[in-house]
């Protein structure tokens, strides 16, 4: 059965990502290069009303929570990696995915990059990887555990901060410096 | 002046009047991604690499595989995150073709990609780059920024971070010389 809604929620997750453009690199770029926000904003909005959605539902049924843990100097510097890959190729592990999908020939080069890359790592984890994850390891901790406050009530006022900044922020902040 | 790398088809930002596409598509990711993880678990794209190369070396060089400690932890193909890139896949070919797109073109992403090969080097090296650093910090756009905020971890706020710090300032200097 998990397969199968796995399945569902991908179907979905790749037509959306077809549909606002996240499967275009050019359009990640823009992004990237704060010429246009629409990926960025679709993403707030998505995160602000799911974290909202989730705490609410988990008062009335338990959630399926998978919380990853917060090994801060693998994480930054895992973050700080993926940020040069995102920035010199323009695709995300799923949206190049999307991208095959939809025809594109530079993102089968982006899945065999990611293909080549797994081994990398695969073949580097126990002697690099794993001792460096062992630094500042705080286990799997969430921001209501930081702030010592009741999860739903985090959930609730960081999707009204996420929604507000999406508001706020132009769309196309490089369309006025352009002219 | 228009910018002589960007040959993205026109994207319509906004659908018309009234809200704009991002926004409608981010409310419906939200919802899909909370039904996830109460029907299942969080969304999560970029394990699914390891597991395919864990998939063929099981099959290569059996007895490294069953001594490498991060294939035997990532465990089978057969896990449902699988089925949801299968997923990506065909909801991103479902949602094109049903709106009569035909496959994009090879879009130039930066101003140093003159050619088409230039294209598909930057692609390969920037799908190494996301899945190496993906694979250090335990997820990607989708496990530690979307699912992961939305559960309120705080690995996923680092995560953002990163990608975000390194993949403008990637991309910025990747374009600064094209203008």
């Amino acid at each position: 059965m998990d397969r199968i809604y796995a399945l569902l929620v991908g179907l979905a997750m790749g037509a959306l990502i077809q549909r606002v453009r996240a499967s275009s690199p050019g359009m990640i770029a823009r992004n990237l290069r704060l010429e246009n926000l629409s990926i960025i904003k679709f993403m707030a909005t998505t995160i602000a009303i799911g974290t909202i959605l989730v705490y609410l539902l988990n008062l009335v049924t338990p959630m399926h929570f998978d919380i990853k843990p917060t090994y801060v100097v693998g994480v930054l510097v895992g973050g700080l990696v993926f940020g040069v890959g995102f920035g010199v190729g323009g695709y995300c592990p799923g949206t190049c995915v999307v991208g095959i999908g939809e025809g594109r020939r530079d993102a089968i080069w982006s899945i065999v990059g990611g293909v080549v890359g797994a081994l990398a790592f695969t073949l580097t984890f126990t002697t690099i990887v794993a001792p460096m994850n062992k630094l500042m390891d705080f286990g799997k901790i969430t921001l209501a555990d930081v702030l010592h406050a009741p999860a739903v009530a985090v959930a609730v006022v960081l999707g009204i901060v996420f929604l507000g900044i999406v508001a706020l922020l132009p769309t196309e902040p490089g369309a006025k410096a352009k002219s | 002046m228009t910018s002589p790398v960007a040959h993205a088809p026109p994207m319509a930002a906004t659908a018309g009047k009234g809200i704009p596409s991002w926004a409608r598509l981010g409310v419906i990711f939200g919802v899909v991604s909370a039904a996830s993880i109460a029907l299942w678990a969080p969304i999560g794209v970029s394990g699914t690499y390891p597991r395919f190369i864990g998939a063929i070396l099981r099959r290569v060089t059996p007895e490294y595989a069953a001594a490498n400690p991060y294939l035997v932890k990532m465990g089978s193909l057969l896990k449902p995150e699988t089925f949801l890139v299968i997923g990506l896949l065909i909801g991103g070919f479902l949602a094109s073709r049903m709106n009569r797109e035909a496959s994009p073109e090879t879009e130039m992403v930066h101003a140093g990609e003159k050619t088409v090969s230039a294209r598909y080097r930057d692609a390969f090296l920037g799908g190494f780059l996301i899945i190496f650093g993906a694979r250090i910090a335990g997820g990607c756009t989708s496990g530690h920024i979307i699912s992961g905020i939305t559960q309120l971890s705080v690995s996923g706020l680092i995560f953002a971070a990163g990608v975000f710090a390194s993949g403008i300032f990637t991309a910025k200097m990747l374009n600064a010389g094209g203008r």
